[in-house]
């Protein structure tokens, strides 16, 4: 009788950190770090590369449209594209000149 | 590409949808008095564009209006037959205009959002000049 119940609680405590080893090993690679984590220097040059590819686009779409074979939506669309690839450019490049000038200033 | 870009591409095709729809409601008031002429009718249809991810709409092909041709009596004509009558077009020119001026109004939506989504592109680049 008493054999029994031990045997039903060893049992039962098995069941439970055999479900608590499962559980932690499906919620491990959660917390793992990502492999393909994009560095700043990646991020960097994505976004150089969308912004030049935003250029060459819509200057392929200028010029087909002043040749005369281009929908006029599509240049707005694209000429606005770039003013705003152009601007957030403009703004970041300000930024970090700013940046840079201001630790010039900094006293040795 | 981030989300303003393909706000501003999904309004383009928007646009470009409504100034085809324009260019065959102008072929319709046009054609209204030619003999057998049916008027067209522009579908539109979801573009799904894989490469970004976003529903582009754009105007499928053309078709033809089958309600029965107005019949005119003018026998000087020469397309009249033995009573006098010759087909005219199915064209109804209120229909015409009052589609027009749903095309005129949906173009003008997309150019409100159009509009919106660059002034919301740079109000956001206005907080780095601060």
């Amino acid at each position: 009788m008493d054999m029994k119940a031990v045997s039903a609680i060893q049992r039962f405590t098995d069941a439970r950190s055999a479900s608590a080893i499962e559980s932690y090993a499906q919620a491990r690679p959660a917390t793992e770090p990502t492999p393909e984590e994009p560095t700043v220097t990646e991020a960097v040059t994505k976004v150089a590369v969308d912004f030049a590819q935003t250029l060459a686009e819509s200057e392929e779409t200028a010029k087909a449209s002043m040749i005369g074979d281009a929908d006029p939506h599509a240049l707005v669309q694209a000429l606005a594209q770039t003013e705003l690839a152009v601007e957030a450019a403009v703004t970041v490049r300000n930024k970090v000149v700013e940046a840079y000038q201001e630790i010039l200033r900094m006293p040795v | 590409m981030n989300d303003f870009a393909k706000a501003l591409s999904v309004t383009s095709s928007g646009l470009k949808a409504q100034a085809t729809r324009l260019r065959h409601l102008a072929e319709n008031i046009s054609n209204a008095d030619t003999p057998g002429y049916r008027r067209k009718l522009v579908p539109f249809e979801t573009a799904f564009n894989a490469g970004r991810g976003v529903s582009m709409v754009e105007t499928g092909s053309v078709q033809l209006d089958r309600s029965t041709l107005e019949r005119v009596y003018d026998p000087s004509h020469p397309m009249a037959d033995g009573d006098g009558y010759f087909d005219g077009s199915n064209v109804d020119l209120m229909i015409e205009l009052a589609d027009a001026r749903e095309a005129q109004r949906s173009y003008e939506a997309n150019l409100k959002v159009f509009e919106q989504t660059r002034k919301m592109s740079s109000s956001l680049m206005d907080i780095l000049r601060k």
